[in-house]
């Protein structure tokens, strides 16, 4: 695809947006029979699976922790995943979203109670198109609640961003390629705590502080649909 | 002040209360506030509250009845499998109740991978190792019968308020069955037919487990099967 000569036309983003408008969400909890506890989760076009097995029996021994339960990240992005076929395997970046994702969940869980184990989550990106470090931490987070384990609070996430001068919400592909800045956040929404933050370009003081309102506001709304997946998988057992 | 009905699904994060109530598993505190730790249902009773969970794995508590595996011998003992992050710890001594003489006997005899046991949680350390024992005649190792496992916060749907669906199961199924905390459950029985039954009631229970009226439905189920009909 081409640049586009503008990104926001009269006030519109490229796919009919507003600036501060989410893509459509949806998220479904416990769509795998096998895993502890698994979620899915669709924004826009991004499709994410994540699965969490344990608490369990940690291997390799030597990277036990005698009093805690480790936490165990991975995200990988499936080679049909983005436009030219993505070479599987972890690489520099998908490394990195792991560590940070690993980061941006361990505050809310309850690791002292498991000792010696470990907590496996797996983040699968089927389908890429901006933010997709964002949309797993809303999957894994839904993914921990299933499989029951002790968690404070959910952790909710998305992407902000500059796009032609606008600041704007939940960036796409071309958004995030020809814009300016990208600035991915995750909070512990009861708390108001930021657990991850990065940015990518540049924003003003002024700019930054509206985006990152723009990022709770956002979160609170993601937080509610990541409550009411969890409401409505359980709901469907309650029925027999 | 409370924010839930009794009973009412919660989610990790949800506020349940505030004020000073004793907490159960499934809640923490946060100053005054009470909230819930995972998806569960929260119960409300006197000045109690606690979140029976949906989800979850077994973690082994001292006393707990336990139906473990024997998955490795050592020298002084077996190490069994509990359906759990954590393995299980059973001495011989623990076992034959006396002193046992490792240099003359050979303790593979008594027990040897594979072997199904029941046994209790003597002791859960803060490191949680857990250490077994069988101190009751009914308990050690399972000679017959058949080992169904479900989903242990399932248990308690098992055995029933005062344990009125164990009863069910045993007397209009005409079977044994010895239910581990760990969610597994051996059921024994002369007849062939109503072991099968009692185990299709088992995965019924673990399937219908948040549905009220189960246990009436149970013992119609097996009813049937006992007067010749069903399938």
């Amino acid at each position: 695809m081409e640049k586009p000569e503008k990104l926001i036309v009269d006030g519109k983003r490229l796919d009919g947006r507003a600036p501060d408008e989410l893509r459509p969400l949806k998220i479904e909890a416990g769509v795998l029979k096998r895993a502890d506890g698994s979620a899915y989760v669709e924004l826009g076009a991004n499709k994410v699976l994540a699965a969490v097995y344990g608490p369990r029996e940690m291997h390799p021994r030597h990277e036990q922790q005698p009093d805690i339960a480790v936490l165990r990240c991975r995200y990988a992005m499936a080679p049909f995943s983005v436009e030219e076929r993505k070479r599987p395997g972890p690489d520099r970046r998908s490394v990195e979203i792991s560590k940070v994702t690993r980061e941006a969940i361990e505050p809310v869980l309850f690791l002292e109670l498991y000792p010696r184990s470990v907590i496996d989550v797996f983040i699968e990106v089927l389908q890429a198109d901006a933010g997709t470090r964002t949309a797993g931490i809303n999957a894994a987070a839904v993914a921990l609640a299933d499989a029951g384990v002790p968690m404070r609070d959910l952790v909710s996430a998305v992407a902000v961003g500059k796009v032609d001068g606008t600041i704007v919400l939940d960036l796409t592909k071309e958004e995030d390629q020809w814009g300016t800045t990208d600035m991915p956040v995750a909070i512990v929404p009861r708390k108001k705590m930021i657990t991850l933050l990065q940015m990518d370009g540049h924003f003003t003081g002024a700019e930054f502080k509206q985006a990152l309102d723009l990022a709770f506001n956002a979160c609170e709304r993601i937080y509610e649909a990541q409550r009411q997946a969890l409401r409505e998988r359980y709901a469907i057992k309650q029925g027999g | 002040m409370i924010h839930v009905q009794n009973r009412e699904l919660v989610v990790p994060g949800q506020l349940i209360a505030e004020g000073d109530y004793r907490l159960r598993d499934g809640t923490f505190r946060e100053g005054k506030q009470v909230y819930s730790a995972v998806v569960g249902l929260a119960e409300l009773r006197g000045g109690e509250i606690r979140v029976i969970p949906l989800q979850g794995r077994y973690i082994p508590s001292r006393g707990d009845v336990v139906i473990g595996v024997v998955v490795d011998s050592h020298y002084s003992g077996w190490i069994l499998d509990l359906n759990s992050p954590y393995t299980g710890n059973l001495f011989v001594s623990d076992l034959v109740h006396r002193k046992v003489d490792l240099l003359r006997e050979d303790i593979n005899k008594y027990l040897s991978i594979g072997d199904v046991v029941v046994a209790k949680v003597k002791d859960v350390d803060e490191r949680m190792r857990v250490q077994l024992e069988i101190d009751q005649p009914w308990m050690g190792r399972v000679e017959k019968g058949k080992l169904v496992e479900i989903s242990p916060v399932k248990i308690p749907r098992v055995l029933g308020r005062k344990g009125s669906m164990l009863k069910t199961l045993q007397d209009v199924g005409r079977c044994r069955v010895r239910v581990g905390q760990n969610g597994r459950i051996i059921v024994l029985g002369r007849d062939h037919r109503m072991v099968n039954a009692v185990v299709e009631a088992l995965l019924m229970i673990e399937r219908e487990a948040h549905t009220s009226g189960l246990t009436d439905r149970v013992r119609l189920m097996l009813e049937k099967i006992v007067s010749g009909g069903g399938d």
